[in-house]
């Protein structure tokens, strides 16, 4: 009973449905962007923290649960048009599947480092999102498109991180990806069909988002494009992640 | 020097990374550079050629301290220069053509990326190169097709290109990580051995290992090459910049007869694989080939003449005939990536001279002028059936006596046969003053072809697969029982027979139909000409789909 108390306790932090609700509640309502930066950053590693203390072999059930919750949230991605509120649905999608390698006894530090690949892409949409929001008065897609020839500095960086979050080789999401199918494919081949699935789902909302937009005929007004520095800046968190990517390949040899 | 396959696909995406530099401060002419990397990437890939041909056998090369592997074999460097020359044609084209395009300087990096991952991905040697190069043909791919960002149909489309594509990479990473769950190692090489050193050492889900990964390979080849009812995506992807589509019809789209071919070992020891995988060619060449004959609009037509020819190149990899699947691969990419590149200057030398002769084949054809003289037609029935069995006899007789112990190359000829014949029937249907001489030009025309193909598919099978176990092993995994061949064989002469037989009454009866014939042929063009409905079941259900997503959304206070 107290084990149980205990998952559920850790699945408010590596969300499991409905517990899930709660994280996705408070990001909404936390209107300060470091603020919210901090909570996709830190939020699941406090999960990790109260695992890492519990000497309990993660239940079979939960696996299920924590698969439904990241198809679920996958799913209800398709027709979500606001930025904050995609980053934090992509963000329970994604840290809900680290209970797969949890269940295989991964190492902590390791689930760390997966949790870091998931989170950092999210964390820079969620910066990049903050910016439309204060040129544009809201991030959402379908308002105003055309955003690749109004402001093409921001959009290359808006696509590689959006590739980033879907992960697309060569980000260390792509290697977590490969390396939670064939974690899943020793105990549950079909937990394995449904990650893939789910993937399959993150490239379909990663490309509804950027089509609504990059796509279409930009509109009179021309904001400044994002500033040279800053997309440097961007540019270098995405070399370094790729380059994380490439040396996560050893990971998985 | 087999460390020349590392620097081929660098090349290009060095030259992707100088063309971005360089953008700013040359605008167009940073182009020059990308044009300079595909001609050096031609140049090392024709290197490669020749050393495979020198020093036959295959080479693999580890990138320093990383898992990565790169093949330098027959199939790498036969399809890296085919890749690399095209890429260099459209590298050209594109300089001229592109120049009015916004975005200039990023089509060409998106080219150059192209070709990297193409070139990666035919040279992979382990699985995981192989899934990053194949994940990032799809992802280019998606970004090339919608190079004009103002125009929502070309993503439109371009999106279904990338989840089509996205649906044919989870069967390979599947496949990857059960082979590597069961071999331990990432290496094509080593899991290959070990595969054909022991097929049935390792079980999944209660079946061969070798069965489910062929199955899944093959599954991710028809996503890759449009086999039918994950087709839809390729006659609409036309909106997309010509280039592209020529890169796309020429190089992209034959990946599929590339992997199965990259597989070879793993489906010589699966059980029935290769016959689904030739079921589902032939009915992919068969449904392409007609709904690319009724449709009105001519670029949808050549998708749908693309989807036809990539469905007769899955079947030759089903009846065993891998290399063959290869040659026509690249001869269909050199033929379509012609006809995409060079219809601008026709369309416009049109405008000024059509240049049609009118002569017998005009008159036919445009005027649909009715047969003046006809042979008697029995004679004519004697020459269509009998010539074209005795041209394909004797051409695969020059190669190898013992070719007709095959059933793969029974299949191949009694194709050859039909197309022959059917070629025949139509030239003697066209009714021209000079009969003899249309149908002996006919007779020539197929020889010339049918003795070019199977010269060529012969070296193409040598140069391949050298071990001529190997070629004997891929031919057997493909051939099913003999009873059930021949029962087979019978059966569609039987019908092809019947179709003719139709086709000669209808002739006679002076296109009388009867209503009943009529409303089912009008019924059946209803359903062609609209493609079985099938693009606008997917959109139906995409919609439902996100429209279950939004109530979901609603119902669950969007948190």
């Amino acid at each position: 009973m107290t084990e149980t108390a205990f998952f559920l306790l850790a699945g408010l932090f590596l969300p499991l449905f409905p517990m899930s609700m709660v994280f996705n509640w408070l990001l909404g309502r936390t209107g300060n962007h470091l603020l919210r930066a901090l909570l996709l950053l830190f939020w699941p590693q406090i999960g990790l923290l109260l695992l890492q203390n519990l000497a309990f072999q993660v239940p079979d059930w939960l696996l299920s649960l924590a698969l439904a919750t990241s198809a679920l949230y996958a799913f209800r991605v398709l027709a979500i048009r606001d930025i904050g509120q995609w980053c934090g649905f992509l963000a329970t999608s994604s840290w809900a599947m680290l209970w797969i390698p949890l269940h295989a006894d991964m190492p902590v530090f390791h689930a760390q480092l997966y949790l870091l690949g998931f989170s950092v892409p999210l964390v820079l949409l969620h910066f990049l999102g903050t910016w439309l929001e204060q040129r544009f008065g809201a991030a959402c897609t379908g308002l105003y498109g055309g955003l690749a020839e109004s402001i093409p500095r921001f959009s290359m960086i808006l696509v590689l991180v959006v590739l980033a979050i879907i992960a697309t080789p060569l980000f260390p999401s792509f290697f977590i990806m490969i390396a939670m199918i064939l974690q899943a494919m020793t105990a549950m081949p079909a937990v394995a069909v449904g990650i893939a699935v789910i993937w399959l789902l993150w490239s379909w909302a990663g490309a509804w988002l950027l089509q609504g937009l990059i796509v279409g005929i930009p509109g009179e007004e021309r904001p400044p494009d994002l500033h040279a520095g800053a997309a440097w800046g961007y540019a270098s968190i995405l070399v370094l992640l790729i380059t994380a990517g490439i040396v996560g390949t050893g990971l998985l040899s | 020097m087999e460390k020349i396959i590392l620097i081929v696909p660098m090349i290009p995406l060095l030259s992707a990374l100088l063309t971005q530099l360089f953008s700013a401060r040359l605008g167009h002419e940073s182009a020059r550079i990308s044009v300079f990397g595909s001609l050096l990437t031609f140049l090392f890939s024709v290197a490669t050629l020749w050393y495979v041909l020198s020093s036959p056998g295959s080479h693999a090369v580890t990138l320093q301290n990383t898992p990565a592997i790169l093949l330098l074999d027959p199939l790498s460097s036969l399809m890296a220069t085919v890749i690399a020359g095209i890429s260099l044609i459209v590298h050209v084209y594109s300089r001229r053509y592109m120049a009015d395009e916004a975005g200039y300087c990023r089509f060409f990096i998106l080219l150059d990326l192209m070709t990297t991952s193409l070139l990666v991905m035919v040279a992979a040697g382990d699985l995981l190169t192989l899934l990053i190069a194949w994940h990032l043909v799809g992802v280019v791919l998606y970004f090339l097709l919608g190079h004009n960002t103002r125009d929502k149909s070309a993503w439109r489309y371009a999106f279904w290109t990338k989840i089509t594509y996205r649906l044919g990479d989870l069967p390979l990473v599947i496949a990857a990580v059960l082979l590597y769950q069961a071999y331990g190692t990432w290496s094509l090489p080593v899991i290959f051995e070990q595969v054909m050193a022991q097929p049935d050492a390792h079980q999944v889900l209660g079946m061969g290992l070798p069965d489910v990964v062929a199955a899944l390979i093959a599954f991710s080849a028809y996503a890759r090459s449009a086999q039918f009812l994950v087709h839809t995506w390729l006659p609409y992807t036309m909106s997309g910049p010509t280039p592209v589509s020529a890169l796309m019809h020429a190089g992209i789209v034959n990946a599929g007869g590339f992997i199965i071919n990259r597989f070879a070992p793993v489906f010589i020891q699966s059980s029935d694989v290769l016959h689904w995988v030739f079921i589902v060619g032939l009915f992919t060449a068969v449904i392409g080939s007609v709904l690319m004959l009724t449709q009105n609009d001519i670029k949808k037509s050549l998708g749908y003449s693309t989807m036809g020819q990539m469905g007769f190149m899955i079947m030759e990899c089903g009846i065993g005939a891998f290399s063959l699947a290869i040659y026509h691969l690249i001869a269909h990419g050199l033929f379509k990536g012609t006809m995409f590149l060079g219809a601008g200057s026709v369309i416009n030398g049109a405008r000024r001279n059509d240049a049609v002769p009118k002569d017998d084949l005009y008159t036919f054809v445009v005027e649909r002028k009715p047969a003046r003289q006809r042979l008697p037609w029995l004679t004519m029935a004697a020459v269509t059936l009998a010539v074209p069995v005795f041209i394909l006899v004797s051409a695969h007789w020059l190669i190898s006596q013992d070719y007709f112990q095959k059933q793969s190359a029974v299949v191949l000829l009694f194709f050859g046969w039909i197309t022959g014949a059917q070629l025949i029937f139509s030239t003697y249907k066209m009714g021209t003053q000079n009969m003899r001489r249309m149908v002996i030009l006919a007779i020539i025309s197929f020889a010339v072809v049918v003795l070019g193909y199977t010269l060529i598919s012969h070296a193409f099978d040598l140069f391949l697969y050298p071990d001529p176990l190997f070629r004997e092993q891929l031919y057997a995994a493909a051939d099913i029982h003999i009873i059930w061949f021949d029962a087979l064989i019978v059966l569609i002469t039987l019908i092809i027979i019947f179709g003719w037989f139709i086709t000669y009454l209808a002739g006679r009866d002076g296109g009388r139909k009867n209503r009943y014939a009529s409303s089912l042929w009008l019924m059946f063009y209803a359903l062609t000409s609209r493609e079985f409905y099938l693009p606008h079941l997917y959109t139906l259900m995409t919609r439902r789909l996100l429209r279950l997503a939004e109530r979901l959304n609603v119902w669950l206070r969007w948190i």
